[in-house]
């Protein structure tokens, strides 16, 4: 039999949809953009640790399209796109698109998970960069392979604390 | 003018069926980043997105976490391939119960 979790927070939040709870209560509940709801602030290598463990990660130069401005005026705002040349079919496709920025106190900026009815494995925002230094991509196929790419972003003015 | 919640979807004018197309969605919103203090993070309930999920004809596509480092107004560009006419989903959440969301029919040729 699975053995069944629930959390507590998990476990507030249904009770508070259903009206058991205060409404002053059922806000606490919504109340997740504290510290303790963000990544830990770590060096980027502990990151990559924790995401993926002693993976073997290899080079997707050939693989993944990331693109970033060689200068970033404002570290507030830079245009990414990351495209990722695979198939995506239910055989063999793109499952998630990592960004991490080395110099970022938290890392990792965004996790874009994909199916094959993403058609193309390509991801477009803006980025937070609290520092000149690397942004990379890293692409995990459904088999759970591993590939990434690194770009280096000079930033002029920072993105702040981040 | 723009207000806090409002949510934005492009999408090419025609597909060709089966094809696979590129979308952009942004939302207007702050996206709070973290404060510092003598060095110090401050801990309080930051106003971030942190989870924006994509559907085309009822279907998620794709889902992305993110955090306080992707920029103010937060924008996605992604691809969907157009196996059929469909509405385009897009729906933003945030830290403060916030549920943003927007749809638009995608014409298929």
């Amino acid at each position: 039999m699975p053995k069944l979790s629930v959390t507590r927070r998990a476990l507030l939040a249904g009770a508070a949809a259903a009206g058991l709870v205060p409404a002053w209560r059922a806000r606490d509940v919504a109340a997740q953009g504290t510290l303790a709801s963000l990544p830990p602030e770590e060096p980027v290598d502990r990151t990559m640790q924790r995401l993926f463990g002693s993976r073997p990660i290899r080079d997707g130069a050939t693989l993944i399209n990331l693109e970033l401005p060689l200068i970033a005026e404002d570290g507030g705002n830079v245009a990414m796109t990351v495209e990722v040349k695979s198939p995506m079919t239910r055989e063999s496709y793109v499952k998630a698109i990592y960004v991490l920025s080395d110099r970022n106190p938290r890392p990792l900026n965004a996790k874009f998970n994909l199916t094959p009815a993403s058609g193309q494995a390509y991801v477009a925002t803006s980025l937070r960069l609290a520092d000149t230094g690397d942004v990379r991509a890293v692409a995990e196929m459904q088999d759970g392979a591993l590939f990434m790419v690194k770009r280096s972003v000079r930033v002029v003015v920072a993105g702040c604390a981040i | 003018m723009s207000t806090l919640g409002e949510v934005r979807i492009r999408v090419p004018g025609s597909v060709a069926r089966g094809s696979v197309a590129r979308a952009r969605a942004l939302l207007i919103h702050p996206n709070e980043r973290v404060e510092r203090k003598d060095g110090k993070a401050v801990d309080r309930n930051y106003r971030f997105v942190n989870r924006v999920v994509v559907s085309y004809a009822g279907q998620t596509i794709s889902e992305f976490e993110t955090s306080t480092s992707i920029g103010e107004n937060p924008s996605f560009g992604f691809a969907f391939r157009a196996s059929e006419p469909g509405a385009l989903k897009v729906t933003f959440f945030d830290t403060h119960g916030g549920r943003f969301e927007a749809a638009v029919e995608v014409k298929v040729a």
